[in-house]
């Protein structure tokens, strides 16, 4: 499979989440999908999990959101694939992307760095288009204010 | 009917007790006030036992009165605290967070001290100071500490303060048969809001605002026996909130929680607020303790620690974390909620708002939605700082009104 195609499916999650397009995002996931939020606290010395999901468990919490008081500050995410590793033997692709998110206030539009980290991706390359297996969300930021309700 | 400038400003048809004037939130002098008179007069959490597992750990903290602090496991495995201030010039003895080291040495000049607070080397202490001054002067100013209430390091300034079951007084007897076994803290994370400390006090005391979080309206107060949950004040201005039911499966994708909580009843869940300003939530399967940190009138840092028992299976143990981090994690339902109400607050009460009063009002026979808690927090801010809240400059215009 082109290593484009792999690119775009990272950079195309990026936008649909951005876009708050949780049912195209969903669409980029493979069945067995599990998405992870983690960081490293060095304060205790453990390492955290602050989110953990199957596929029906992100379509659960995405679909509560209306439910929900929240921040509607709009996210932009920017992801920079960094590195590919095709696993022949298992169909499947290693990705690694840098991870930027930015947060703008609707109130004035003042836009701030709202963390950083890294996307660990597996992706599966069967059926002629690749698709999101696994999401590591490998946080480096752990100050997140207020929280966000929306992952990563 | 709106109200015109001077209505807004009148004071409510209440009794004093129950609404504060909200400069209480905003006044930079009332600020500095209360880290001396009641910050560096009370107990105060620093961190968990867990986090300083081994001898020679160490973890820092800093002081909510404005002094940062270095918490230190010795060899002889007692936990000390100890200004993280060197007594030469000042510099931050210790500036990672958690660490192990026999020896504490300053970066700056390599002055060395051992985990009870002696000064073990100068560096070339004869050559610059030949005999006028020694190692024996230059000892690390040691704090009061003490390890309790399920395992939290407890620590106050205050060298002539009374110790530390005398502050908590009765306050904790419901918690405590839950929390004497070992226990271990799986997270951590601050938030830095915006945002008075009293306020995020007020809203872990009072569950009026259960409104906010759709998930405590389905799991609780759309549940038996919520209404029924009783909000008791102790001595010092600490508040407990009694025990009912939580139903989790109420909430979508939701289920009752596996794994429990040793003694607690299924379901379980019961709140302590401690005065002034940290709490320990019991929910089913996890203690969550919150402590704060104010940097400033409209400024501060709230730690959150999840805990759960030093026993855990990892299957107990990755339970925990999920529930946890369903509701209070950094992208939990409630948490994001709870921050967003006192962001709020924090923004339409700053310093040169017209805002005037905070109703603490309501009265439900000391039930979850009477604001008792907040009353009671109240009457021992004014006792600590010399002040009423309703009316902290004395100006006796909430007394000629009523």
């Amino acid at each position: 499979m082109d290593r484009a195609e792999i690119e775009e499916l990272v950079y195309r999650s990026c936008l649909l989440l951005d876009d708050r397009d949780f049912k195209g995002y969903l669409d980029l996931c493979d069945d067995e999908f599990r998405y992870t939020i983690t960081a490293h606290s060095p304060e205790i010395r453990k390492d955290l999990i602050w989110l953990d999901h199957d596929k029906k468990g992100m379509q659960t919490l995405l679909e509560q959101l209306p439910r929900h008081n929240s921040d509607h500050s709009p996210l932009t995410r920017h992801a920079t694939v960094y590195k590919i590793d095709v696993d022949q033997t298992k169909n499947e692709a290693n990705v690694v992307s840098a991870l930027q998110v930015f947060k703008t206030d609707l109130d004035g539009g003042a836009t701030a760095l709202f963390a950083v980290g890294k996307y660990l991706d597996t992706v599966k390359l069967d059926d002629g288009r690749p698709k999101l297996a696994r999401r590591v969300v490998k946080l480096d930021t752990r100050m997140l204010g207020i929280g966000f309700h929306i992952p990563f | 009917m709106a109200k015109s400038a001077a209505q807004w400003i009148e004071p409510p048809r209440l009794p004093p007790s129950h609404f504060v004037d909200s400069r209480i939130y905003t006044d930079q002098v009332l600020f500095e006030e209360e880290r001396q008179k009641i910050f560096n007069k009370t107990w105060y959490i620093a961190c968990h036992e867990s986090e300083l597992a081994d001898a020679y750990d160490f973890r820092t903290f800093q002081h909510p009165g404005g002094t940062p602090l270095v918490i230190v496991r010795g060899d002889d495995m007692k936990v000390r605290s100890f200004y993280n201030i060197c007594p030469h010039r000042g510099n931050s003895l210790v500036y990672d967070p958690a660490g192990n080291a026999k020896r504490i040495t300053c970066i700056f000049h390599a002055w060395s001290f051992d985990t009870k607070g002696n000064c073990v080397d100068i560096t070339r202490e004869e050559q610059g100071y030949q005999n006028r001054f020694c190692k024996a002067d230059a000892g690390l100013r040691e704090v009061r500490t003490e390890v309790g209430f399920g395992g939290f390091v407890w620590v106050n300034i205050d060298d002539n303060c009374e110790p530390l079951k005398e502050f908590i007084g009765p306050a904790m007897s419901e918690l405590e048969p839950y929390i004497g076994m070992p226990l271990e803290v799986f997270h951590y994370h601050r938030a830095v809001v915006d945002t008075n400390f009293k306020l995020w006090h007020d809203t872990n005391s009072e569950f009026y605002h259960d409104y906010m979080h759709y998930f405590n309206r389905v799991t609780g107060m759309m549940q038996p026996g919520y209404f029924d949950r009783k909000c008791v004040g102790y001595p010092n201005g600490h508040v407990l909130v009694g025990s009912m039911e939580i139903k989790y499966d109420a909430y979508e994708g939701s289920k009752a929680r596996g794994v429990g909580w040793p003694g607690l009843a299924p379901g379980g869940w019961i709140l302590i607020d401690l005065f002034p300003g940290m709490t320990y939530n019991l929910r089913t399967s996890v203690l969550r303790m919150d402590s704060m940190v104010p940097l400033g009138p409209n400024k501060v840092v709230i730690e959150y620690r999840g805990v759960g028992l030093k026993s855990d299976t990892p299957e107990q143990r990755a339970q925990r974390v999920f529930d946890h981090n369903t509701i209070w994690g950094p992208f939990g339902r409630n948490l994001h909620e709870d921050l967003l109400g006192v962001h709020g607050q924090g923004r339409a009460m700053r310093p040169g708002s017209d805002s005037r009063w905070v109703l603490h009002g309501r009265e439900e026979n000391a039930t979850i939605h009477d604001e008792i808690g907040m009353r009671h927090y109240y009457a021992e801010w004014g006792r600590r700082m010399g002040r009423k809240a309703f009316d902290p400059y004395s100006e006796n215009r909430v007394s000629a009104a009523a």
